[in-house]
């Protein structure tokens, strides 16, 4: 097993402006496994989007750093020190929430995957050709090429943003809530399409996305994110039909879900703010299973190949 | 005459209406072109009952409701309050107006940023006559009735998130008592968590008031929670209506099936 992204201990923050660090992802050890699609699901705030630029390489100047960051074998991150060389565009690519933010107004579709492909190497005829053959595998006509950004709808101008990513040759995408502006019936295609492209490009796709119901879908393994930690991991059925950390719990039983018409758990609350540091579990406050010892100690476990971040997990009542 | 037969019984009736908006297709001659988003629409609803239009973007769901509100004046066809024509004249169109109440889809613009919260909770109550002290307990039952704490009225929007906005929205739309509640989208821009306090509390304010509710959104998972008949739009034309269990489990249309289908649980 050939690990695309790991990461020990990483801690990433923002510079406040009397130089304070907020924290916003605290001490995460994650490992992306090769060729599998791996989802962020979290709420707003909770650090999913962080993490995921620290893995594309476009994390702010003005973040800090802690632990360590390895892609491919490659250290991208250790403690304050970040290089991206050879990696950001070359190994990871970052495709942005919205698709028409990422592409230039000014150039026509096929200038800017000749921009691309002529990095690396390749003449126009062989750049034309492979251009070509990307945008049929994300059903996109030749045709395309020709056209400008604002000539195209949402949906072709966010597979052509895919498109683009797949032409730098990089290894792992991170697409960054890609469903969030998408209409429902076509989320699934969407999700249909990032699949394909994993099939048959063999690349890794980090997800980052709010939607756990689709991530459940879509995706093999799931991290489950509240504030800034990775609070479950495992792979996707597991975690969605058998949750093991609380919040996982209830982020599942407040979904709306069409057909069966559950009662909406509510967590009362709401997710605290960013930059908060304590030794117990964040969860505390708004945890029905909460019990005193929660407010100073936290423990990660390891259960049927899954992590969870608390130190009494649903095992029984899940089980049972 | 002005009430169709038996049109009393309707809270809202909306006939044949064709509306849309102007468009100038030539900057040289200025010649504006008609593009129509509503396209001959019937709907109509009962006192109490609860309703969802569910569409894609640009199906029109935003613009019907601005024909309901009385902002956008249908080409064709009429608007009907309580058999009232709401675009006859103004003065009909005040009296109607007050018995909607109406939420907005981004809590984030929809409240003015330079004003209390107080100030905001008090716009609906300025054209009913009321003394001071009637306006403050109004307010402060109305922000107990969204679970918000009292002090919150004191507060400009920007130290407020987006839950606890969207329940001052709530608030300010039911503060009239209205008798037809118009949501845009109310969860669309907030996280899943929050979802389901305001879908929990739009439910437990139905079921204390009994009010109409229209529901206009491209989410059917939520609309199953707030709504009893569901229209599906699609292009500004209404393909299929019908009780919710019915369109679920026996969509006709082609539209209405994918849509359905993109939300069964099996693995793509």
């Amino acid at each position: 097993m050939v690990l695309a992204v790991e990461s020990k201990g990483l801690s990433i923050g923002y510079l406040d402006e009397e130089d304070r660090v907020l924290w916003v992802v605290k001490n995460v050890d994650m490992q992306v496994r090769e060729g599998e699609i791996y989802c962020l699901v979290g709420e707003s705030g909770c650090g999913k989007t962080t993490l995921g630029s620290s893995i594309a390489g476009v994390l702010p100047p003005y973040s800090v750093t802690r632990g360590e960051l390895v892609i491919y074998g490659r250290r991208v991150i250790k403690d304050v020190l970040r290089s991206y060389e050879g990696v950001r565009g070359k190994l990871t690519s970052y495709i942005p929430q919205n698709p028409g933010s990422s592409l230039s107004p000014y150039m026509r579709i096929w200038d800017q995957f000749w921009r691309v492909l002529r990095e690396q190497g390749l003449n126009e005829k062989t750049a034309k050709e492979r251009a070509t053959a990307i945008l049929k595998t994300l059903s996109l006509g030749q045709g395309v090429l020709e056209h400008y950004p604002h000539e195209l709808s949402g949906g072709m101008q966010q597979r052509v943003a895919i498109g683009l990513s797949l032409a730098t040759g990089a290894k792992v995408l991170v697409a960054d809530e890609p469903t969030s502006s998408v209409d429902a019936n076509l989320k699934l295609q969407l999700m249909r399409l990032f699949k394909d492209v994993r099939d048959n490009y063999g690349v890794t796709i980090v997800l980052i996305t709010h939607d756990i119901l689709l991530a459940g879908k879509a995706c093999d393994r799931i991290a489950v994110m509240y504030a800034g930690e990775i609070v479950e991991e495992g792979d996707s059925t597991s975690v969605l039909t058998r949750p093991l950390h609380p919040y996982t719990k209830l982020l599942v039983d407040v979904v709306p879900m069409l057909g069966f018409k559950k009662t909406l758990a509510s967590i009362p609350g709401e997710p605290p703010k960013p930059g908060l540091l304590r030794e117990g579990c964040y969860f505390y406050e708004r945890c029905p299973f909460r019990d005193e010892v929660c407010l100073n100690h936290v423990e990660t476990q390891v259960i049927d190949g899954r992590r969870v971040k608390c130190w009494k997990p649903l095992v029984d009542k899940t089980t049972s | 005459m002005l009430e169709t037969p038996g049109g009393q019984d309707y809270l809202v009736k909306v006939e044949n209406v064709t509306a849309g908006y102007l468009s100038v297709k030539s900057f040289s001659s200025l010649t504006k072109t008609f593009t129509p988003v509503l396209r001959d629409i019937n709907l109509s609803l009962r006192d109490g009952e609860r309703v969802a239009v569910i569409g894609e973007s640009g199906s029109g769901k935003t613009t019907l409701l601005k024909v309901i509100l009385g902002l956008l004046k249908p080409v064709k066809g009429r608007v009907l309050i309580e058999g009232l024509d709401i675009y006859s004249s103004r003065k009909a169109w005040l009296r109607a107006v007050k018995k909607l109440g109406y939420v907005p889809q981004d809590p984030f613009k929809a409240l003015d940023p330079r004003v209390k919260i107080k100030t905001s909770l008090m716009e609906p109550l300025e054209t009913s006559r009321y003394s001071r002290e009637e306006v403050n307990r109004l307010i402060k039952e109305a922000v107990k009735l969204v679970g918000l704490p009292e002090e919150v009225i004191e507060y400009y929007p920007s130290s407020l998130s987006g839950g606890m906005l969207q329940r001052v929205l709530i608030a300010r739309a039911l503060i009239n008592r209205p008798k037809l509640f118009l949501l845009d989208e109310p969860t669309s821009s907030l996280d899943v968590s929050t979802q389901a306090q305001i879908i929990n509390l739009i439910n437990k304010i139905y079921h204390n008031y009994k009010m109409g509710i229209l529901l206009v959104t491209h989410d059917l998972a939520v609309a199953q929670y707030l709504a009893e008949r569901v229209i599906i739009l699609r292009e500004g034309r209404v393909i299929e209506e019908g009780f919710f269990e019915d369109v679920i489990l026996n969509p006709r249309h082609e539209y209405t099936r994918l849509l359905v289908k993109s939300y069964m649980m099996e693995p793509i």
